[in-house]
Order: structure tokens, then sequence, then C-alpha cells
């Protein structure tokens, strides 16, 4: 088990950055989730961890020691891939003993470790097989197993779960959480899908073009956003973002009227979520542009001016387009962003 | 709905019958001289057309008494394995290597590796025979190995190289985070991940290697170093002239490892052939 420290990593390859001056601790037993956009350095950092890739400049520490100079072969870490990165001409049960074999485990532990490895991931019949004959989620779950088996001090996962249907990415998304709690190891995990860091990770970095964004909780980072990037990417509807201006306490965009803080002045972009618009009320007057029930909710889409504008209504919520309409916004989530995109907090 | 039935049925007799007679045009001079083969000397050599030949043992017998061709298959085989096994053993790193490793002017030595195949062999010939000579090589197996795994090297370095590019980068980055070294990961990932590759390369050097000709002429004055390829060009059928159903019974043997090998890589034989088209 071990804690990872990153120390003004960059990442450059010839004149393109990859990974700019990044920083951040992640702790013993800790859920990690880089969260971002493709491209935006976070399975590059990963690789780094992994020692697939040296960064250009800054440390890694890895469990206290210096990992810089040390190859890939010989940390003590294991890794899931995407694209399951099983050996095909081995059978499943070869494939979850070749870390061992590798790291000179004594052949006597081999086979207990392999099934309790396999158990845990509910692949013990399947140990015959080749990986050809096993579907997409048995694979990704071989996959796990054979990281598992030799017990390392770090897991990378490296959006393990992409090419995975829905359903069976719900299931093995409560597995992989079970498994890291078990196993008590600490775990990086990189991917996209923002529905995955908010239900796995202990804390969430997003990143978007090579920096850090925001550091958090998922509750941090879903209630408390650092700029217009994290808001408008973490929530499903993301948070409708709203440009206009700011004078005497008051917001105003086309449509719109809201009180506004005294210290928030000058041109803005006012955020609020879906779901803390309400129907009814005239903080916003526009028309129906769009009604989507899904069931247990209804999305609602109001134009206000030229900007749409998201709204969850009730589930029996009902309405025929270009009605007008009125939305109050809740004045205790509201957030304001200054014109370089960050947050305007108070200085109270 | 009959009509479209019935001219579909159509179109397909007539594609068998199109490709049925081309298979049988391409098999005619094979079918021609096994019908020599089998035939007596006098029904071969009679100027009036025959429709319906004897059949006759006696170039079989002929051969077997008089000619080693045994000799002959066993220098052939010694040679084309021998330099099957050089070529894998060079061509498996060296294609790793240009798969794999970045390094200035990667491109340029994978080209120049495969230009060694656009040289005329004539060109090299004389050097070669002197080179040969000089080392006491001449009329022997092992300066036939030598030469079939050079010529036959840059082809198996650059179909081995084809199939290394089509494995997943992913593969070599889980198995070295698993702990494997660089020969490691050759041996037990990469060569069993390529091995339909690795045995297309290895059974087309062996093609190329049984029917060489230019070399093995040169080097091999004896029935110590012929092989059936050249063997078969020296052969007229003995003392009394030239025999023609003993030559085409022996050319007939010469073609049936050929056919064997091709057969048993059909399935892979269009893509090695085609290496390289798609990632250069």
């Amino acid at each position: 088990m071990a804690s990872i420290h990153l120390q003004n990593i960059v990442k450059r390859y010839g004149g393109f950055v990859g990974v700019q001056n990044m920083s951040l601790d992640i702790a013993d037993e800790e859920f990690l989730v880089l969260l971002g956009p493709s491209g935006c350095g976070k399975t590059t950092t990963m690789r780094m961890i992994a020692g697939l890739e040296e960064p250009t400049e800054g440390q890694i520490v890895i469990g206290g020691e210096v990992v810089n100079e040390i190859d890939a072969r010989d940390r003590d870490v294991a890794m899931v891939f995407q694209g399951y990165a099983l050996y095909p001409n081995m059978s499943i049960y070869e494939n979850i003993r070749f870390p061992l074999r590798m790291r000179g485990i004594p052949a006597s532990e081999h086979d207990a470790r392999i099934r309790k490895a396999a158990d845990m991931v509910e692949l013990g019949s399947f140990l015959d097989r080749k990986p050809g004959a096993l579907s997409g989620g048995q694979r990704q779950r071989a996959a796990l197993a054979r990281a598992v088996v030799r017990q390392p001090q770090v897991f990378l996962m490296d959006e393990p779960l992409s090419n995975l249907d829905a359903k069976l990415r719900q299931s093995m998304r409560v597995q992989i959480k079970h498994m890291q709690r078990q196993l008590k190891v600490t775990t990086v995990y990189v991917t996209h899908d923002q529905i995955e860091a908010m239900t796995l990770a202990d804390r969430i970095v997003i990143m978007n073009k090579g920096a850090i964004q925001q550091v958090g909780t998922p509750d941090e980072i879903y209630s408390d956003p650092a700029n217009t990037f994290v808001a408008g990417f973490i929530g499903s509807p993301p948070m409708n973002l709203i440009e206009g201006s700011a004078r005497d306490g008051r917001f105003t965009a086309p449509g719109i009227s809201v009180p506004c803080p005294q210290f928030v002045q000058g041109k803005v972009t006012l955020g609020v979520r879906p779901e803390d618009c309400h129907v009814g009320g005239d903080n916003l007057q526009g028309q129906v542009y769009g009604v989507e029930p899904t069931g247990d909710v209804t999305y609602l889409t109001v134009l206000a001016g030229t900007k749409k504008i998201e709204v969850k209504a009730a589930r029996d919520y009902r309405s025929d387009i270009d009605v007008p309409i009125g939305i109050t916004f809740d004045p205790a989530h509201l957030y304001f962003f200054d014109e370089g995109g960050q947050r305007i907090r108070g200085t109270a | 709905m009959a009509t479209a039935r019935k001219s579909r049925g159509e179109s397909l007799l007539l594609r068998y019958l199109v490709l049925g007679g081309w298979a049988l045009v391409c098999l005619l001079p094979i079918l021609w001289f096994l019908s020599i083969g089998f035939r007596p000397r006098t029904e071969v050599i009679t100027p009036q057309p025959i429709y319906w030949p004897t059949f006759s043992l006696d170039a079989w017998h002929l051969l077997v008494s008089d000619w080693p061709i045994a000799q002959y298959l066993r220098n052939s085989v010694i040679a084309v394995v021998g330099s099957v096994i050089i070529d894998l053993i060079l061509a498996i790193p060296a294609a790793y290597a240009l798969s794999r490793y970045e390094f200035k002017g990667r491109e340029d030595i994978g080209f120049y590796i495969l230009s060694t195949r656009m040289m005329a062999p004539a060109i090299v010939a004389v050097p070669i025979f002197f080179l040969f000579k000089t080392m006491g090589l001449l009329d022997s197996v092992w300066a036939l190995m030598l030469i079939y795994a050079a010529i036959n090297l840059s082809l198996v370095t650059w179909i081995i190289r084809s199939y290394m590019l089509d494995i997943p980068k992913e593969l070599e980055d889980a198995a070295r985070t698993d702990g494997a070294g660089d020969l490691t990961i050759l041996r037990e990932i990469i060569v069993p991940a390529c091995l339909p590759g690795i045995i297309t390369a290895a059974v087309i050097a062996a093609i190329f290697a049984i029917n060489e000709f230019l070399f093995t002429l040169l080097i091999a004055s004896t029935s110590n170093a012929y092989t059936m390829s050249v063997a078969l060009a020296n052969f007229t059928g003995g003392s009394d002239g030239i025999i023609y159903n003993a030559i085409a019974l022996v050319s007939f043997i010469a073609f049936v490892p050929i056919l064997i090998l091709v057969i048993l890589i059909q399935k892979h034989l269009s893509r090695g052939l085609t290496m390289g088209a798609v990632k250069g």
C-alpha cells in the first residue's frame, strides 16, 4: 500500500505540452479519479505513474520512493487497460498467472492466488478459456483479476469500462468499487465519463488541456465548481451557463433577471443547475422549446432570448412548444463566474 | 421472384464455368507433365496424337535405379530448412526492433532492408562465387543454406514486421507493468501473437528457396550440393538421349512439396504477399 506524490510534473512532446506543471498528492488507500475530455493529459499522467512514459520535468514519488528512474517492470504497480490487453495466446489462467511468474513469486503459491483472484471477479469457471472465447465484460474482469493477483501497491485503471455497454458498465462499476474497498489498494482511475467519476471516486481531479482544473470530493466538485469548465463538465444535463451583466445586486441577461450579491459586478456568467430551476415565477421569462419525459423526471428546455436553458421539471410536467413560461432559480444555488471563467467568491 | 432465383442460379453457374475454365488453363501444364510422366517413352515421342495413353511406370523405375533423387531431395531439404531457421532467428528480433523501437532512421533502415530485394541477383553472382570460393565452401549444402538465408532475409523481416505492427501496443504495456523485460515480451507475447505471420513468412521463404536456381547453379557442381531445382535442369534422363517422360516425372516430384506448403498456408498467403500494403 502506498501514497503517490506528483511534484511539478511536465510532459512535453516536441512543442506540444501534454501535462503542464501538475502537482498532486494521492493518499494511501484512496480511490482517485482523473476526469476530463480526451486529450486533456489524464492518460499521459497515468502512464507516467506506471512508468510507461517519462516525465519531461518533475518528480513522481510512490510509497516514499522517487520512481522517475525506475522501469515500469520494477514498479509495484498494476494497470488495467481500455482494450483489456489480455495475452491472446494464453488461457485466462495463464494470463492471471503471468505477473506472478514475472515477479518471481514461488510457483507453489500460484494456483491458490489465481483461483482467489478469479473468484473475486466471478471468473472461476472460465479459467481454461482463451480470451477470444470470452465476452467483453468477462475479458475486462479477467484483466482485473490479472491486476489484483499480485497485490500491488497501486492500481491504475485506464478507462476500463469504456468498451462495455451501459448496463454492464453499471455492474462493473460497483464491482470495481467493492474490490477497491476490500483490497484497500491506492487506485488511480482515468475516465471521461462523469458518472463513473462521481460514483467511484473518493476524490476527483478534473483536467483540461494538460492542467488540473479542480481537485475535490464528488460533492465539492458538484456543488462548488471552481470555474465554468468544471461547472459545464459535471452534471447531466450540465449546469446552465448564462452570459450577462451584473450591476447593483442584480444580474440581467435577455429574458433573465435575478438578484445577485453586491460583489458581483460587470460582465459575468451565471451558472445554475437544471435541478435548481423551478417552473413558475419570473426570474426567467421565455418560451417552451422542448419537453423530454424520461419516466422519473421530465427535462424541459426553455428559450430565453437566444439561450436555451435546461430545467429538471416534475415527472408529470407536460407542455406544448412555444408556450410562454416563467422559471424561478433557487437563490441559494446560483454560481457566478468572471470573464475568464473563474468563480467569483465573496470576500466575506 | 422465381425469375430472380433462376437468374441468380444461372449467374452462379456462369461463375463456376468461367473460374473452372481458368483453373483448367492454369493446371494444364501440371496435368500435362503428369500425363507424360506416366506414359511409355515411345508414346511420348511419337508425332501422331494419342487420345488414350497407356499407363506405364517405366520412367519411375528409371529414376529410382539411375538417378540419386534421394540425395538431391536431401540437399534441398537441408539447405531450405536451414536457411529458413537462420532467417527466423535473425528476422524476428529485427522485425521487433523495426516495428516497436523509436530510433532515428528506423524507416530508412526498414526500406534499405527491403531494397536488397530489388536488385537483380545476377549483379552479385560473381562476387558471391569468389566469396564462397575463398571460404572453400563451393559445392556445399552449407553454402546454399547461407545464400538462401541471405536472399530471403529481407522478405521474411518485412512480412513479420507487418504482422507485429498489428499487435496492439497495449499488450506490451501490460506485459511491462506485469514485470516482463524486452526479451520476455518478445518471446512470450509478441512471437505467439504473430505466429501466423511467422509461419507465412517461413513458408514463403521456403518456396523461394526451393525454387532458387541461379546461385545454386553457381555454387553446386556435383551431386554433393545439387538440389532438386538444379538437378532437374541438368537432367536429361540418362545416357540414351533425352527421356521426356522421366523429365516430366521429376518435374512433378519437385513440384509436390511446394504444392503442399502452399495448401498449408493458403489462408495467410495473400496477406503475406500484400504485406505492408496497409501499414507500411
